[in-house]
């Protein structure tokens, strides 16, 4: 089961990342009329403008996949290194929780479509994007990995680590990541999915990672969906591939991660 | 627990202070200037200094800032960048949002209480498996995805509801219910795998426990397992899970609202976000986050209310 979930998410990240290889027409380029059906002009018809909406779906997928994909490792990372420092500098200090964990409570209590509306406003291009999806991300990770990594800083290992008087970078990289390092992964894959969700709204808001952006198509269909209705199909089924395959994945994951923390 | 409500409110007034404080000065140390990114980089710098003089925005982030908080007392969220006042421009629309939002949460309460116990009722079968897969399928899709969805099904294909949600201006929503269907349905399809997830693995934890087999072995049938053991466990999640997912659809309903040209403040919210209407985004997330962090202390009390052991004190 964990097999064909991988396969399928893998299948789906290969379709989209070659997409722009084989598309038949460039992005850009009107191929026929406006809303034509699929089989006068493209195989699924045409959009607004006359451009073919399968090439736009394949030039479309790849970067909208890439900047999630850097978003939700640049916020996993953070939040895993916040994590792991909070999780070893307050043990037995109570202080420091005061100080570095509670305020972390404060952005994980807005929803993360408005700290991207929020931050586009200001930074409307592509740093915008990869910088909403960390910022929402940092607090859930370091939530979630400092709850990891308290349940192993206790061991035997690491206190015979703190006496040798190891460095703090050896006892979080050598002696704690490794243990954690499945719950990392199970959490990764829960920001890559939030990270789809925000990149492709951002693209639905015209402010997306390409000009042929999915979420931007699903917009730019919306109007002549009656007249060519495979415009609006195209992306909406794209979308929803990449996200339910990620979260199969990302789902045989966290199982797997539920087994080796019970 | 009771008594320290007027705790729980306090500590949520201080994160809704901070929240403004985040909002208004973390949006200006962002790199970016809504007054470049609207006017386009090829405007003289003398016009791009007006355009900020007349804004406001050469004077301290913290004045302006104290200045925006004092408004707030008098009912006035600033003049947006079109020059008309927020609150105005909020008026009705803030009232269409939360009727999207209320019906959604009305309808999500019985729909996934009945297909989580069902499922957790009926675990491994094919009912539970449909059910299961169903949910594990819709709660990875976006919103605005299955908006999407609805529109080709019901509107393009079946030519049963609106794609569009005309409404003529000042006029209710619930005048024209018909145009509230689908722009519903979006919310709740989505709420709705989420809330049915967390009832049926709650419910299903109960229906393994000690007491539940205590009961079967005594002879109970079925109904009072669910009656007497079953629903009281899982209300107090499922009345977390309610309120959570209303939140949810306050973001949520943003860019369904979008898809719809449904007239409520997520729609205001797109449009201001595009063309980068700051002093509008700012009172719409202060708006949201209000009523998120609402839900919240109203989801604290609605576990207390619904667990005896919490409410009489002794832990």
């Amino acid at each position: 089961m964990t097999r064909l979930k991988w396969t399928l998410f893998g299948l789906a990240v290969l379709a989209v990342l070659f997409g722009p290889l084989v598309a038949p027409h460039p992005a850009t380029a009107p191929i026929g009329p406006p809303f034509a059906p699929p089989g006068t002009a493209g195989p699924l018809g045409t959009d607004q403008l006359g451009r073919d909406v399968l090439s736009r779906l394949l030039h479309g997928g790849a970067p909208m996949l890439l900047t999630s994909a850097l978003a939700a490792l640049i916020g996993s990372g953070a939040g895993v290194t916040a994590g792991l420092f909070t999780a070893l500098a307050s043990s037995g200090r109570r202080w420091v929780e005061a100080i570095f964990v509670r305020p972390l409570d404060l952005p994980a209590a807005v929803p993360p479509i408005l700290v991207l509306l929020l931050v586009l406003t200001a930074l409307p291009n592509r740093a915008g994007i990869v910088l909403a999806v960390a910022l929402s991300s940092v607090p859930l990770s370091s939530r979630i990995t400092r709850a990891a990594a308290e349940q192993v800083i206790g061991r035997a290992h690491v206190e015979v680590a703190l006496a040798r008087g190891e460095s703090w970078a050896w006892l979080l990289g050598r002696e704690i990541l490794p243990l954690v390092a499945s719950t990392v992964l199970a959490d990764l894959g829960i920001r890559f999915i939030t990270a789809v969700y925000l990149v492709a709204a951002a693209g639905f808001l015209g402010l997306g990672t390409s000009a042929s952006d999915w979420g931007l198509l699903i917009v730019e269909a919306l109007p002549g969906a009656a007249l060519q209705p495979w415009a609006l199909l195209a992306p909406v089924a794209g979308i929803a591939l990449v996200a339910v395959t990620a979260n199969l994945a990302s789902d045989a994951l966290a199982r797997r991660s539920r087994g080796v923390l019970g | 627990m009771i008594r320290s409500l007027p705790g729980r409110l306090s500590a949520g007034a201080v994160l809704l202070a901070l929240l403004t404080f985040v909002v208004y000065v973390g949006v200006d140390l962002l790199p970016g200037d809504p007054v470049t990114s609207r006017l386009g980089p090829n405007t003289p710098p003398e016009r791009i200094a007006e355009l900020r003089h007349h804004l406001g925005l050469d004077r301290p982030v913290l004045a302006r800032y104290g200045e925006w908080v004092a408004g707030l007392f008098r009912g006035d969220l600033g003049i947006s960048a079109s020059g008309r006042p927020v609150t105005e421009m909020l008026s009705d629309r803030v009232g269409n949002s939360a009727l999207l939002a209320a019906m959604a949460v009305l309808l999500l309460a019985p729909l996934s209480l009945v297909l989580g116990l069902w499922a957790a009722w009926r675990r491994g079968r094919p009912a539970d498996r449909v059910v299961s897969a169903g949910a594990l399928l819709l709660v990875s899709a976006p919103e605005f995805v299955v908006a999407g969805a609805l529109v080709l099904l019901f509107a393009v294909s079946l030519r049963m509801f609106p794609a569009v949600s005309l409404l003529p201006v000042g006029a209710s929503p619930l005048a024209y219910p018909e145009i509230l269907v689908l722009p519903v349905l979006s919310l709740l399809l989505v709420g709705l795998a989420y809330a049915v997830r967390v009832i049926r693995a709650s419910a299903c934890a109960v229906l393994a426990s000690p007491h539940v087999e205590f009961l079967r072995l005594g002879g109970a049938s079925g109904r009072t397992v669910l009656r007497r053991a079953v629903v009281p466990a899982v209300l107090p999640v499922a009345a977390q899970v309610w309120l959570v997912t209303g939140v949810a659809f306050v973001g949520g309903a943003v860019l369904v609202e979008k898809v719809f040209g449904y007239p409520g403040i997520g729609e205001l919210l797109v449009a201001s976000v595009q063309s980068g209407d700051l002093p509008v985004v700012q009172a719409l997330v202060l708006i949201l986050g209000a009523a998120m962090l609402a839900a919240l202390v109203l989801a604290d009390l609605a576990v207390v209310l619904l667990t005896p052991r919490l409410r009489t004190g002794t832990r």
